[in-house]
């Protein structure tokens, strides 16, 4: 066994999370690759909650689909969460033994688990430690000694995290581990199942995607940071709040989105590389100073974390329905960059690269993460930063500010040199009102014409970016499969799959979603009759932006469902498997 | 030191698109002189502004100037500033684009105490769009908006600005040149947030007591009045009269300006920077695991 897919569910103070969190530092610390994913209910503190770890000895590309294991504490609450914790025949099903048997109607007729534990965790819990507090300990235990969760990953968790706390409690915890391992000896599976040593088990970083794109940012060189507090992107704001004042930034938390990308975009006309950061809500806040942005050709980074929409929709679960929004929330004609990161580390290839197009172009960027990225833990190879290029805007050399500088001079690439307040000779007029190349406001239907061909084909050359573009699979394949954002590491496991069972499939991620590179869909589209495009929105946004840009076969079509609940790699399979029918 | 700059330094070619008589040549030309008595060298000015007539007074200078969106140049300023606390930043725009859509903000700004300096050209109407009700306009007013008459109590912009806390308020008109560039050089060197409230009359929608003419015999100087600008309760109180008299100078000066936030930032970067520099390389490096 390569892979396990745990999830417990509990109510609060139960500490279902930090066992979670436990069992991932635990693999992550013995090289195994894992990912966790928290879901949480309604109260702000408290409460039920849920999280499911994968661990596995091969790179993690999802949070997987039916749990291996699923760990009840009491039913109500893992009800709760069965949507998030989906169970079947093959799932090891272990419940706390006061809990009772599970009911008749926990799972649809033939999903019910055929392997049901019933363990005495606060029980055992109360005999090692001397407190039912860590019967989430047990837990972890029995994990170690059915699949092998190595015990010395989980020792050291225990150590970080009780040594503060004191040997007593680190003592206690460490008896209900031997307990629930004890536990686990005595009550064997029916089939033993090992999770397999990973084969290079170098050290890892553990992060969230939130994580990892503020620190990008930092890398990348951000100076500015204008924000407001909204989930799930809070925590970018957050972590530069700390760390960006080391570097010598500056964070302002502004009193509303408007304010956060007003003042970010201040801040790039003054010279410096800027970012906020907001989700859907505080994207439509923000989308008129975006569009000033454009117009007065500054650099900036706007992160849109996704979550369920429109309006407040449901904050604390992914969606991909941001799309149409990066993209076309304008006024006039407008050419925006959009980005999507697949995977807490791409986040940091993606984040580097917003910068890079923002400052190279002159132009606002869009990251468009989303709420399972941005918020799920994942092991990271370490990252070698050096291989990044980091661009910075195109200055006017001191003999342009010297014979009357043009700040909107247009080139044949469409960048005109970009100076700064306290730059003499510089000095000119930045405005959201149409302009000249030296920045006079203008009605001039034949300067505003010239000025939005500039505009725009400053941004051609990402028509050839196919760097930005993931492809794998035959060049010939008949089928394909198209996913973007946290969906395409569904899809590549689904792929996997896929080719695994011969079907003659190739995949295409896009990290550049807009604008649509029409000559690299065209040439990836070249050899496809069928296909899906598999997204996590009701109206399937990409696979619409596609038909707008590329002419799709007609067997290209849309796998799309509204957010909240992820893909999972075999019903991908399944429907994969259907389109490939078509092609008989 | 720089070769001493004129007035001339600070104007640029373009031709005003202001009616002709309108109140904002005056406070354009006020703002030549004060800038000119300031003497900062214009490339370290930036002069950012939001939509409407006044708000094109930025490209009637010289300075970096930021014509930005409706409402949102307090805002965009700050982060000018915060960016490069070494500029001298200038904020202007109307009493629309100050308090009504960019209400939000004025609190705020005034709170953060940035060293900023904020001219408001109020003219109780939005002449831009031709005429509409403004957030200033006196009870009553029949406008294009309001063809029976308003029915809402204007906001008071000084009241507003006192009591959030602003360090230095203060109130002009063009009907007194002198007296206004006084005010807007004090209000730029003043060392903290700063607002002038200049009573700016719109020649074609504005009403005939809001015009120059009449200011000349309503203004009143708060010095004449015998008004302790360090007072900022007998300010409060003068402050009321707001829409019934035409108090001219300064308000409130706050004796002893406290730090500015851009200040605080300063220092508090420069003792988190103690010790040896952080590379940017070196980031990722609290999120590996031994």
């Amino acid at each position: 066994m390569d892979d396990l897919v745990v999830g417990l569910a509990g109510s609060g103070g139960d500490g279902v999370v930090s066992a979670g969190e436990s069992l991932l530092a635990a693999a992550s610390s013995q090289g195994f690759h894992a990912l966790m994913t928290k879901s949480f209910g309604s109260q702000i503190r408290g409460g039920e909650s849920s999280c499911r770890v994968r661990v596995s000895s091969r790179k993690v590309l999802n949070p997987g689909g039916v749990l291996d294991v699923a760990v009840a504490l009491n039913w109500e609450d893992f009800r709760r969460f069965g949507a998030e914790l989906p169970i079947g025949p093959g799932t090891v099903l272990i419940h706390e033994a006061k809990a009772g048997p599970p009911p008749a109607d926990l799972a649809p007729a033939g999903r019910m688990p055929r392997e049901v534990v019933s363990v005495p965790l606060a029980e055992l819990a109360k005999s090692s430690a001397g407190t039912d507090r860590a019967k989430t300990t047990v837990v972890l235990g029995i994990l170690s000694g059915w699949f092998g969760v190595p015990k010395e990953g989980l020792d050291r968790g225990l150590q970080k995290k009780f040594a503060q706390k004191g040997e007593g409690l680190l003592d206690a915890n460490r008896k209900a581990l031997e307990s629930g391992i004890s536990f686990a000896t005595h009550h064997p599976l029916s089939a033993t199942r090992v999770l397999g040593r990973p084969a290079v088990g170098g050290p890892k970083m553990l992060c969230d995607g939130n994580e990892m794109c503020a620190s990008a940012a930092i890398f990348a060189g951000c100076e500015f940071f204008g924000g407001y507090p909204i989930t799930p992107s809070t925590e970018v704001m957050q972590i530069l709040s700390r760390e960006l004042p080391k570097y010598g930034g500056v964070v302002l938390q502004a009193e509303d989105e408007i304010s956060g990308v007003g003042a970010a975009v201040g801040a790039s006309f003054a010279g410096r590389k800027s970012m906020t950061a907001t989700s859907g809500p505080g994207m439509s806040l923000k989308t008129e100073v975006l569009g000033l942005a454009s117009l007065a050709e500054l650099p900036l980074v706007l992160l849109d974390v996704q979550r369920g929409g429109p309006s407040t929709g449901i904050p604390t679960k992914p969606e991909q329905s941001d799309l149409f929004q990066a993209a076309f929330s304008a006024h006039g004609d407008v050419l925006r960059p959009v980005l999507a990161p697949t995977s807490v580390e791409d986040t940091f290839r993606v984040t580097v690269e917003a910068f890079n197009l923002a400052e190279r172009y002159q132009t606002p960027v869009v990251i468009l993460s989303d709420q399972e990225i941005a918020q799920r833990k994942e092991t990271v190879e370490p990252i070698d930063v050096s291989r990044f290029e980091l661009v910075e805007r195109l200055r006017p050399t001191p003999e342009q500010l010297a014979e009357g500088y043009q700040r909107f001079a247009d080139t044949p690439s469409g960048v005109s040199p970009l100076s700064h307040p306290g730059m003499a000779g510089g000095n000119y007029l930045a405005a959201g009102i149409e302009h000249d190349a030296r920045g006079a406001p203008t009605a001039s239907g034949a300067i505003h014409a010239a000025m939005n061909a500039k505009r725009f084909r400053k941004l051609a050359p990402l028509q050839e970016r196919s760097d930005l573009f993931e492809t794998q699979g035959p060049a010939d394949a008949p089928l394909a499969l198209i996913s973007w954002g946290s969906s395409a590491g569904v899809a590549r496991e689904a792929f996997a799959l896929a080719r695994a069972r011969g079907l003659p499939v190739k995949l295409l991620v896009p990290t550049l979603l807009y604008p649509v590179a029409e000559p690299i869909y065209r040439a990836f589209l070249a050899s496809v009759r069928a296909g899906l495009v598999l997204e996590l929105s009701h109206q399937g946004q990409l696979y619409r932006i596609l038909r707008m840009f590329v002419d799709l076969p007609p067997g290209v079509s849309s796998f799309a469902r509204s957010g909240a609940q992820p893909f999972r790699a075999d019903e991908v399979l399944e429907r994969l498997e259907q389109q490939a029918g078509v092609l008989r | 030191m720089s070769p001493a700059l004129g007035l001339g330094d600070y104007k640029s070619p373009l031709k005003p698109i202001w009616c002709p008589g309108c109140g904002d040549y005056g406070v354009l030309q006020a703002l030549y002189r004060a800038l000119g008595a300031v003497g900062r060298p214009p490339h370290e000015i930036a002069f950012v502004s939001g939509i409407g007539c006044s708000s094109r007074i930025p490209g009637y200078t010289t300075a970096y100037g930021f014509n930005t969106v409706h409402g949102r140049a307090l805002p965009i300023a700050q982060g000018v500033k915060l960016a490069n606390p070494d500029l001298l930043v200038i904020v202007a725009g109307g009493d629309g684009d100050g308090f009504s859509i960019g209400g939000g903000h004025v609190p705020h700004a005034i709170r953060r105490n940035l060293d900023l300096t904020y001219l408001v050209m109020d003219n109780q109407v939005y002449g831009l769009t031709k005429g509409q009700l403004s957030p200033t306009s006196p009870r009553g007013l029949k406008t294009v908006t309001s063809p029976l008459g308003s029915l809402e109590q204007p906001i008071n912009p000084l009241l507003t600005v006192l009591a959030s806390g602003a360090g230095f308020v203060a109130q002009a008109t063009p009907a007194d040149m002198p007296g206004m560039t006084a005010l807007i050089e004090e209000a730029i060197r003043y060392p903290g947030f700063s607002f002038v409230n200049i009573q700016s009359p719109c020649i074609t929608f504005g009403e005939e007591e809001q015009q120059l003419k009449a200011h000349k015999s309503r203004m009143k100087s708060l010095a004449s009045l015998g008004h302790d600008p360090g007072n900022q309760l007998a300010a409060l109180d003068l402050a009321r009269a707001y829409g019934t008299e035409l108090y001219t100078g300064v308000f409130y000066r706050n004796p002893s300006p406290p730090p500015t936030y851009d200040a605080l930032v300063r220092l508090r970067q420069a003792e988190i920077q103690r010790g040896e520099p952080r590379p940017r390389a070196r980031v990722l490096d609290s999120y590996a695991r031994s």
